[in-house]
């Protein structure tokens, strides 16, 4: 680049030097040319000045000559004639005087002044010599005159006697005469004697100069020798041209005889005068060629300064490209890039990805770091100036530092590498930081899975070993019993324990299998939830009758409470939520003492949108609680709070990790405040779609044209509620808080003729019970008004008393709008039926029924056949569905009561087998109850049961309770679909 | 020889008239005796041949002369308070200038145009005594001179050049002896603002038409073109360098240097001027000037300005009026004229003043100094004229701060504020 750069600068230089040169050869060979035309010039200028001073001088004499005859003839002058003739002549030819002239010198004008002349010593010239006569004078006023004379005759004027007549000029008369004006006037022209004495002066103010060689002596460069040579040149009558100095101006003097005695015209003219024309040409050639010389350059110039934009342009454009490039590519990776100048420490460049990485503004990023230094956690500054500096030329340091974003917060590791750079002398710092997070990330994921891995291991290992003690126990009690069972076989009550032994070990081994495997199926993700629409109220009711019972065995209390009014119906899986429910309530009664107290709260939470239900269960008890520490792992698997109490107390471990993992499945939340000794708060939090309104409902009130309602009960909050609750029916609900205000508003009401529609009376209250005040009620107001009892317990050892005292019917608590109905409507509409009790199922229901059992385990079977032999059952077998098929196709209708249907099966599965029966021609195909009977109990092992046209399910192992419950149930509905029960 | 022997006699009647009038004034009649009052300059009545008059007054009349005097630059103001109170001398000396409006001359002075010696004065003195009706206001009895261009012919004669005798030879002068490495004119500032009023004094002393026009406001110098050319004049020469390279740093110190040493080699200065203070050493001497006309552009034949003269004037309200005309006649008399200025240096005031020394650069142009000679007339007639006012617009000019329409501009405001300031000051009528 550099040598390019000096051959460009050699060509340039070799390019001006030539070009001078030429100019400077042109200049003096057209300079030497214009000089000699110029002197030639002025050479014939001044000969044709010297030409017309001859003639001019010829001129005067000749008139001098003609004159002199004609005044010899004219006379003395006296009359006047001459004197008018000569000024005639004196205004035509413009000279100054005239004279008379005496050979001694004196002379006269025609006006008669007398004058004396010495004609510069040529007197004698012209007198003796008869020689005509030009000479300078210096008149008596001073007035330097030039005087032409000749001689004349002799003659007289105004009796002045004359031999010749003289007419003279003043130099000023004469420089117009010659009227010299070459040379714009520049030009001294002279007339002088050989001597250098001035004659006259052709110029303006020339009359100063007296002696011209005298002031080429004292203003000149030349020496005595050039000026002795030059006076004798001029006596020689010589012509010449002088180049000198004068007044240190360059002067070219002319010189020529005028031929006229010792007369010379001498001209002195400044040499830049003659070159005058030269330096115009040389002027005009001059600029031409500059203009020339300049245009070429602009243009080069011109030329270049376009190339090197064009170039710079380029590059620019390129830099452009790359920082679009570099920007694009810095956006779309989590890299920063960064120059950094070494004496500022701005940024030169900075990656417009900072804004997205850092939160931080490009612009304010690269005018200052400092506000990098915000981004830096924990104190550290971004880069150190003096670490920069202590990084040597070309070398490089790195670093890691976390990053918080400053608009996100969010906080990201960076790798910081510094390379300290140099090209040309100048120093930058790049600095590129390298998003580390991801992989922060995944090493910290890779160790938490390896801890998980190890975690799971030891869970693995602690599962193994739970199982293996917790399977163990119950078997161990099994065999062990099954061993004294053998050795005590005759004696019948060591046999009834330990077969009540057996029985409960091997329940507890049966809920325990059941429990690892929901459990195992949530974990694996292949529990689904089966959502369908229900009714709140029923399930609460399904709750009470399942876990009352379990209160009361422990002598608890067991209160549903529902707070508000939330909606009955829902969409949801009702099944999951019982289990949920029963969990929770099962523990709290399992871990609360005898005579403690368990709270169960439904309440409905603010929900924005009216398509769903978000409710909220509380299950508080006042039990053993746990320690925080447990409280924490309460909901992992196998998870139990080791002390005296729960020691006692079976439990796999397992309810809560399953109650957490449907709730989570279901979308919900669970928490859980406990405190050891004080009992513990479970809260469940689920949402539910709610189905589209029955507008049934509202009609059926209307219809009921119930409006007014008394409710009794010692809590007012229950009171409060359903009143809440019967708000948006239109029924006006009055509440008192004590049997007696009880009897008292009804009677009152009644009086008014303004009675109640329908009273409802809490049970237990403090005064007087509900019984009681119905009786009294009803003593008064008679038999038209239904009254109900609302209650949270079995009434059945009330029921009789009750309807002797005018009880219409029980309702459970808690209280919903839609189960009020459903008691009332029949009792204001139908006449009253007998009140419903969920009755116990019959211990010989299975009494004398024929079973259908398909089971192709043969031990099953066998163990089946000898259950139901000892409940008075029988049954008839078949090892698989075909044959079960084929065995129901071909009996007589009514020949089986129930058919017992295992699932898994070879030849034909027991749903084939069942769908098979459903579709078939038996005349009871349709009806016949089938019960699955399977080791598949999860949910949807049911929901395909009942799917594949089964009635019921059963979970092996056989639980005859179970199947007694279920077989009554079916046959029961059967008989009453069927108008009559089977025999 | 016949001069010593006239002077001898003079001499001897003097000296035999104070004896006599010295007789008289011991044993003589006191009541025949006057005091005139004389008012003058300090400086002025300091002279030697004031103080010899005035003795030689006393001697030969028995008259008494009350000399009041002043310092030179409280004078005009003292005397013109005088004048306002009423206290008028019975002889009053004063240039004949602007400063004497101030004194209300038809009212104080007596004109003099029919005093018998008159006729003794020269017509150039006389001149200069006259107001512009013609009135003769005083008698001149002062040293005179006249101005001019004083040059040094020894280096025109070496150069082969000789003076001037027109504007264009004037210009052509300078030219070759600027070309010859002379200064063609030495132009000293500081404090010779003399040399701008000889331009000035042909173009008024040739048309006093022109002059009361000037005088009346009715132009100003703008007007009047002649004024201009004096100016572009100035100008050229000093662009041209004929004024030296450091005029604007010289001064009345340096002249004589200039001229003794051939520096320079011509000068607009008055003949006595060689006399009182042409003594720096140098190669040439008084010997080596002569005297040309005065170009400046303002008139083609050149000027000579006359000199200024300190006048005697009479009070015509003084109860001594025929004393003091009296001692007109015995100053205007030949005999103590000449007694008074004998040896003097001094142009000639009167006709037969032979006493006195005249130069010979005055006497060898005398021929054009009778053709070309005028009445100082700006720095005298010109109402508001200040030498240093027109020295200090010709600074600027020549400094460059304005240019000449700028500087003529100035010379008028000048002289305007001067007339308002002398109108404020005369005495009201």
């Amino acid at each position: 680049m550099k040598k390019k750069l000096l051959r460009s600068m050699w060509v340039i230089l070799i390019c001006v030097v030539a070009t001078i040169s030429i100019f400077v050869a042109y200049f003096r060979f057209i300079s030497q040319r214009i000089y000699e035309d110029s002197t030639r010039q002025l050479q014939e200028i001044y000969s044709q000045v010297n030409h017309s001073f001859g003639a001019f001088v010829e001129r005067n004499w000749g008139l001098l000559d003609g004159w002199g005859e004609y005044l010899a003839l004219a006379g003395d002058g006296e009359s006047g004639t001459v004197a008018d003739f000569v000024a005639g002549e004196q205004e035509y030819w413009g000279f100054s005087q005239f004279y008379f002239l005496a050979e001694d010198g004196s002379c006269v004008t025609t006006a008669g002044e007398e004058n004396t002349m010495g004609l510069d010593g040529a007197l004698d010239s012209l007198f003796k010599d008869q020689e005509n006569v030009m000479a300078g004078e210096t008149l008596a006023t001073g007035q330097e005159v030039t005087v032409f004379a000749v001689p004349a005759p002799a003659g007289s004027y105004r009796g002045f006697a004359y031999d010749a007549i003289a007419i003279s000029y003043t130099n000023g008369d004469m420089a117009n005469s010659l009227n010299v004006d070459a040379f714009s006037g520049k030009a001294r022209c002279f007339v002088l004697h050989s001597d250098g004495r001035v004659l006259l002066s052709t110029q303006s103010g020339g009359g100063v100069f007296e002696n011209y060689l005298v002031y080429l002596q004292a203003a000149s460069d030349l020496d005595d020798a050039a000026l002795a040579r030059l006076q004798s040149s001029w006596e020689g009558g010589e012509t010449g041209l002088l180049r000198c100095r004068i007044g240190g101006v360059d002067h070219c003097v002319l010189y020529q005889s005028v031929g006229y005695q010792d007369y010379i015209l001498v001209s002195a003219v400044p040499q830049s005068v003659i070159s005058e024309g030269f330096l115009s040409v040389q002027g005009i050639t001059m600029a031409v060629l500059i203009a020339i010389f300049l245009v070429v350059v602009a243009l080069l110039i011109f030329l270049f300064i376009a190339r090197s934009r064009r170039q710079s342009q380029m590059a620019q454009m390129e830099l452009q490209h790359r920082d679009l490039m570099f920007d694009a590519l810095s956006n779309s990776v989590d890299d920063i890039f960064l120059m950094l100048d070494i004496d500022n420490q701005r940024a030169d460049y900075l990656s417009p990805n900072v804004e997205r990485l850092l939160g931080i503004p490009v612009q304010a990023a690269r005018e200052s770091l400092r506000v990098m230094e915000k981004c830096v956690l924990d104190g550290d500054r971004f880069i150190p100036r003096e670490e920069l500096e202590a990084i040597p030329l070309q070398g490089s340091i790195s670093r890691e530092c976390e990053y918080m974003h400053q608009t996100t917060g969010e906080r990201r590791w960076y790798r910081l590498m510094v390379y300290h750079t140099g090209i040309q002398d100048v120093e930058k710092y790049i600095i590129v930081m390298s998003d580390r997070t991801e992989e922060r990330k995944m090493n910290r994921n890779l160790q938490e899975a390896l801890d998980a891995a190890q975690s799971a291991n030891e869970a693995k290992s602690n599962f193994l070993s739970n199982m293996s003690h917790d399977i163990r126990t119950p078997m161990n009690a099994i065999v062990g019993f099954s061993v004294l069972l053998e050795k005590d076989a005759d004696q019948p009550d060591k046999v009834r324990e330990y077969t009540r032994k057996i029985k409960a070990s091997s329940q507890h081994l049966l809920s325990l299998i059941n429990d690892v495997l929901d459990m195992s199926k949530i974990e694996s993700g292949k529990t689904s939830l089966n959502v369908d629409s229900f009714r709140l109220p029923e399930l609460l009711s399904e709750l009470n009758i399942i876990l009352l019972p379990q209160a009361r065995a422990k002598r608890q209390t067991l209160e549903v409470h529902v707070q508000g009014t939330p909606p009955e119906q829902l969409v949801g899986d009702k099944l999951r939520l019982n289990q949920i429910l029963i969990n929770l309530l099962s523990n709290a009664i399992k871990y609360t003492p005898e005579g403690g107290r368990i709270d169960f709260q439904v309440c409905e939470l603010p929900q924005p949108s009216p398509q769903y239900a978000k409710l909220r269960f509380v299950v508080r008890d006042n039990g053993i609680g746990m320690s925080p520490e447990f409280t924490k792992r309460v909901f992992a698997p196998f998870s139990r709070e080791i002390n005296s109490v729960t020691n006692k107390i079976q439990g796999t471990g397992l309810g809560m990790a399953i109650t957490k993992n449907l709730v989570d499945l279901m979308g919900g939340i669970i928490q859980v405040e406990s405190e050891p000794g004080k009992g513990s708060t479970f809260t469940v939090e689920l949402s539910f779609n709610l189905p589209e309104q029955d507008a049934q409902e509202q009609e059926a009130w209307l219809r009921s044209k119930v409006t007014h309602v008394l409710v009794a009960d010692d809590d007012e909050a229950v009171c409060v509620n359903i009143r809440e609750q019967l708000r948006d029916t239109g029924v006006d609900v009055s509440f008192v808080t004590s049997g007696g205000a009880a009897v008292e508003a009804a009677i009152q009401a009644h009086d008014r003729g303004e009675g109640f529609h329908v009273i409802l009376l809490d049970w237990k209250m403090p005064d007087i019970n509900g019984v009681e005040a119905a009786r009294r009620i009803r003593e008064r107001i008679g038999a038209d008004v239904p009254i109900l009892v609302l209650t949270s317990y079995d009434w059945w050892d009330i029921e009789e008393e009750a309807r002797s005292a005018g009880i219409d019917a029980f309702m459970s608590k808690p209280f919903f709008v839609s189960s009020f109905m459903e008691v009332i409507r029949p009792l204001l509409l139908e006449a009253p039926k007998p009140i419903e009790q969920p009755q116990a199922v019959s211990d010989t229901v299975l009494q004398g029924r024929l079973f259908l059992v398909v089971e192709d385990n043969e031990l099953n079977a066998e163990i089946l056949t000898e259950m139901l032999r000892m409940e008075g059952a029988s049954c008839e077998l078949a090892v698989n569905g075909r044959e079960a098929v084929e065995m129901f196709e071909n009996s007589e209708p009514g020949h089986y009561d129930v058919i017992l249907m295992d699932v898994q099966m070879p030849v034909m599965n027991g749903y084939e087998a069942t769908r098979v029966i459903r579709t078939g021609s038996h005349p009871e195909a349709r009806t016949i109850p089938i019960v699955a009977m399977t080791a598949n109990t999860f949910a949807e092992d049911v929901r395909n049961a009942l799917d594949a046209g089964m009635d019921g399910h059963l979970a092996k192992p056989i639980d005859m309770d179970a199947v007694r419950e279920t077989v009554g149930r079916l046959l029961k509905r059967g008989s009453e679909e069927g108008g009559e029960e089977r025999p | 020889m016949r001069t010593k022997i006239r002077r001898f006699f003079a001499l001897l009647l003097a000296c035999t008239a104070t004896v006599l009038l010295s007789a008289c004034a011991t044993s003589g009649d006191s009541e025949s005796q006057h005091t005139l009052t004389l008012m003058g300059k300090k400086t002025d009545l300091e002279k030697s041949y004031m103080i010899r008059l005035f003795k030689q007054y006393e001697a030969a009349t028995g008259n008494r002369l009350e000399i009041i005097s002043f310092e030179d630059a409280a004078y005009e103001d003292e005397a013109a308070a005088r004048f306002e109170r009423g206290d008028v001398p019975d002889v009053f000396l004063h240039f004949n200038n602007a400063e004497l409006t101030r004194f209300d001359v038809p009212a104080n002075f007596r004109y003099l145009n029919d005093e018998t010696w008159v006729g003794e004065l020269t017509d150039s003195a006389k001149a200069y005594c006259l107001d512009g009706d013609g009135n003769l206001l005083g008698l001149p009895f002062w040293e005179s001179s006249v101005s001019g261009c004083y040059y040094n012919k020894t280096i025109l004669d070496s150069l082969g050049l000789k003076a001037a005798t027109t504007q264009a030879e004037f210009d052509m002068l300078c030219e070759t002896l600027a070309e010859t490495g002379y200064t063609p004119v030495c132009w000293p500032v500081d404090g010779c603002s003399w040399m701008p009023q000889f331009g000035l004094d042909p173009i008024f002393a040739d048309d006093p038409a022109l002059l009361e026009q000037l005088n009346r406001n009715e132009i100003g110098y703008a007007d009047i073109p002649a004024v201009t050319a004096m100016v572009e004049w100035i100008a050229a020469a000093a662009d041209k360098g004929w004024f030296g390279d450091d005029y604007a740093e010289t001064g009345w110190d340096q002249i004589a240097p200039a001229l003794a040493s051939g520096d320079a080699v011509m000068t607009f200065i008055w003949d006595t001027w060689f006399y009182t203070d042409f003594n720096a050493k140098g190669p040439y001497t008084v010997e080596d000037f002569a005297l040309m006309p005065v170009f400046m552009n303002t008139v083609e034949g050149g000027t000579y300005e006359g000199g200024n003269l300190n006048m005697m004037m009479v009070n015509k309200n003084s109860g001594q009026l025929e004393t003091a005309l009296d001692f007109l006649a015995f100053c205007a008399d030949p005999e103590n004229y000449n007694m008074a200025f004998e040896g003097v240096s001094t142009v000639s005031c009167f006709q037969r003043q032979t006493t006195n020394i005249q130069s010979h650069m005055v006497s060898d142009a005398s021929a054009s100094v009778a053709e070309r000679e005028r009445v100082s007339t700006a720095a005298t007639r010109i109402v508001g004229y200040n030498a240093e006012d027109v020295m200090a617009a010709l600074d600027s000019l020549l400094s460059k701060k304005t240019d000449v329409p700028g500087c003529v501009e100035m010379m008028g405001a000048s002289r305007a504020q001067r007339m308002t300031q002398s109108q404020a000051s005369a005495p009201a009528e």
